[in-house]
């Protein structure tokens, strides 16, 4: 153990000089450094190591990860399941509480008639094979989450329990996991921390299961902080396509006291979970940016996007008339509840009937919100987030697999497109998640089968495990707290993130490259917890530099997506989703591929495959 | 502040294991939960559902650190 100490011990200075970068030379300059320097509450040269084996690794402990983890087990795959926070609290999945179940015994609408409606809110932007799986699935999932016991309490961490300890499959809970290992051009395991024990933890896996959500700049008011695109930034890391980037979640927080979400959802996180049946919206979120934006704020508007008529401004994002006439479709949320999780409550205010073929931006009903939702609301609580299933890796087939060999993804972690860059199915995220989370399962275990184990190489290792300590090694640098506290003041006001233009995206994306290039390699921790922290501000660094260059590529509007240079839908150039990739030269890449295509892989796979 | 107190603790650690975001830690001699870093709570209250002796409090406001030049 280091003992704490503010002063400029011998081992720091000659790291500080050694260092040569940044703090050396204000050290060098006799500037007082105190601000900056690590005062490490453990020694990072003790950290254990610990190496398991397994086939298939589930790296998520949501509603994905719970049904990739007992599908994989089920189809005879040794499987180990880790999560960032505790199996069924962590993630969003603890706060939503409709579940999406599609009964052909009790519905009007038929399968095709449901993914055409689906389709046809979505502008096209949905993946129809993922949207007809999860209708054709998800009353299965719903069945054994009800023998589970998953709609007798309000928390999910007993249900999930059961099945899993049922069949005894592994589990690390509080382990941060960092990176993917690639070798031999194919997914062969994952490496990160716990942030109870020091010890690092490599997983030699044949497959990997990304069951880690999505993500957000840490915002306020949405229960969303643990979530840090973490799945999708190492996956980016070792050669996958991911997709998704330019849309927006728009849920908004309460004007008083915007972070506090479980009181801005009211009592929903103490509800018991409930099915849902057909009811697909186009909840857009954006327009109440909009009306904020083209109104000039709060302080004028008095409520953004509460309704009131004479709020109303011209232009803004397109809805389509289908859903535009249904009382209550006024962005993402309505009485009730929006996609399982239900909005933040609203001062209750009638607002007149939406008129057909009105123009302007929908307002928001605002009726029988409950006492306590005083003061309107604001914007920016989920900022960071695409729209369920729409941001995340690239998949390459039906089967949640990506363009990485033994890489596969599902739920929030999959670009599947299921719902498409727009709200559409109520309670269709967490069924989505079932859904997928039980076919990556299944699809996994059986590559697995068919597969030798691998042996990483030392080198590999230790050049993992030093990046993951090095943030506990600075001898100095920026705290995460600070780094993520800028990204967010860049990032989520609405006029860079919401109501896009292409002057104001290219300047976030300059400051962007300025904490990507000078302020991550900086970060430091000092203990677990921030390093946990240092991990998750890389990831979003580099999520904000994919939002931003999706989101200047996409020069049109569609769905969540609003370009006020570009407001117009352009059906001709963009029928197609945003791939984004790392080149060979370690440059963001960006390229189309069409609505409703598989991407392809260049296959220089070496698997080697068992005769 | 967000998780504002725990009274009554009985060590069960439930607490501690649901936070999403890490705020609260066993401490090792009181064998106690305590909030240690209350600046990344989420105000999402699992913490206060999972808790069985309804020890913890939480308020709706939360402060965020100033703005300065580099930290």
């Amino acid at each position: 153990m280091k003992t704490e100490t503010n002063n400029l011990s011998r081992r720091k200075f000659i790291a500080l000089a050694g260092g040569g970068v940044g703090f050396a030379a204000i050290a060098g300059l006799g500037m007082n450094i105190d601000w900056a320097l690590n005062n490490p509450e453990i020694d990072a040269d003790t950290i254990l190591k610990n190496t398991i084996n397994t086939d298939v690794l589930v790296v998520g402990g949501g509603m994905a990860g719970l049904f990739a983890a007992v599908k994989a087990h089920d189809a005879g795959a040794k499987v180990m399941l880790v999560s960032k926070g505790r199996l069924g609290a962590s993630g969003q999945t603890p706060f939503a509480k409709g579940i999406f179940a599609y009964d052909k015994e009790k519905e009007k609408l038929s399968i095709d008639e449901f993914v055409a409606k689906v389709s046809r809110s979505a502008l096209g932007t949905n993946n129809q094979t993922y949207t007809r799986q999860l209708a054709e699935h998800s009353l299965a999932r719903v069945n054994e989450l009800k023998e589970w016991g998953f709609f007798e309490s309000s928390l999910y961490n007993k249900s999930f329990s059961k099945p899993i300890e049922e069949r005894n499959i592994p589990m690390h809970e509080r382990v941060t996991i960092t990176h993917l290992i690639k070798e031999d051009d194919r997914v062969v395991g994952a490496a990160g921390f716990s942030i109870d024990e020091q010890k690092v933890l490599f997983y030699q896996a044949k497959s990997v299961i990304l069951c880690t959500g999505a993500g957000g700049f840490k915002p306020n008011g949405f229960p969303i902080c643990d979530l840090t695109h973490d799945g999708t930034v190492m996956a980016y890391n070792i050669g996958a396509k991911v997709t998704g980037k330019e849309w927006n979640d728009g849920h908004p927080a309460r004007g008083e006291n915007p972070a506090a979400c479980y009181d801005g959802w009211g009592d929903m996180f103490e509800q018991k979970p409930s099915t849902t049946s057909i009811e697909v919206r186009h909840d857009l979120g954006v327009d109440m940016n909009y009306m904020a934006y083209m109104s000039g704020g709060v302080a004028q508007m008095g409520r953004p996007g509460m309704g009131k008529q004479e709020n109303s401004v011209s232009g803004g994002p397109y809805r389509p008339e289908e859903f535009s006439s249904e009382k209550g479709q006024g962005g993402p949320s309505k009485d009730g509840e929006k996609d399982g999780k239900r909005p933040p409550r609203k001062d209750g205010e009638d607002r007149p009937p939406r008129k057909e073929g009105e123009d302007g931006p929908p307002g928001k009903e605002g009726k029988g919100g409950p006492p306590g939702m005083g003061g309107g609301v604001v914007g920016g609580s989920s900022a960071g987030m695409s729209i369920h299933k729409a941001e995340g890796l690239v998949p390459i087939n039906d089967t949640c697999e990506s363009t990485i060999p033994g890489l596969y993804a599902a739920g929030d972690a999959l670009g599947s497109y299921m719902a498409g860059g727009i709200y559409t199915q109520i309670g269709s995220s967490l069924s989505g998640s079932a859904v997928q989370g039980a076919i990556a399962g299944e699809t996994a275990a059986k590559y697995s089968k068919n597969i030798k184990a691998h042996s990483i190489s030392a080198s590999k290792l230790n050049a993992i495990e030093e990046d993951i300590l090095a943030p506990l090694k600075k001898e100095a640098g920026y705290s995460p707290a600070w780094v993520t506290q800028t990204l967010q003041s860049i990032m989520i006001p609405n006029f860079i993130i919401y109501i896009k233009k292409e002057n104001l995206m290219k300047a976030a994306l300059a400051y962007v490259e300025e904490l990507r290039d000078h302020h991550v390699p900086h970060l430091r921790a000092s203990n677990l917890h921030e390093l946990r922290l240092a991990h998750e501000t890389k990831n979003m660094v580099i999520s904000a530099e994919m939002k931003l260059r999706a989101s200047l590529m996409r020069k049109e509007s569609r769905c969540s997506h609003y370009r006020l240079d570009y407001p117009e839908l352009d059906n001709e150039n963009w029928q197609a989703w945003i791939n984004i990739f790392k080149a060979e030269d370690g440059t963001m890449q960006l390229e189309k591929q069409p609505f409703n295509t598989w991407a392809t892989v260049e296959t220089n796979s070496k698997v080697e495959f068992n005769s | 502040m967000p998780i504002k107190s725990i009274n009554g603790c009985i060590g069960c650690e439930e607490c501690i294991k649901s936070c999403p975001t890490d705020v609260i830690r066993l401490n090792p001699d009181s064998k106690k939960a305590e909030i240690l870093y209350p600046e990344d709570c989420q105000i999402c209250h699992l913490c206060r559902m999972y808790c069985p002796v309804d020890a913890i409090v939480i308020t709706p406001d939360k402060s965020i650190p100033v703005i300065v030049s580099w930290g």
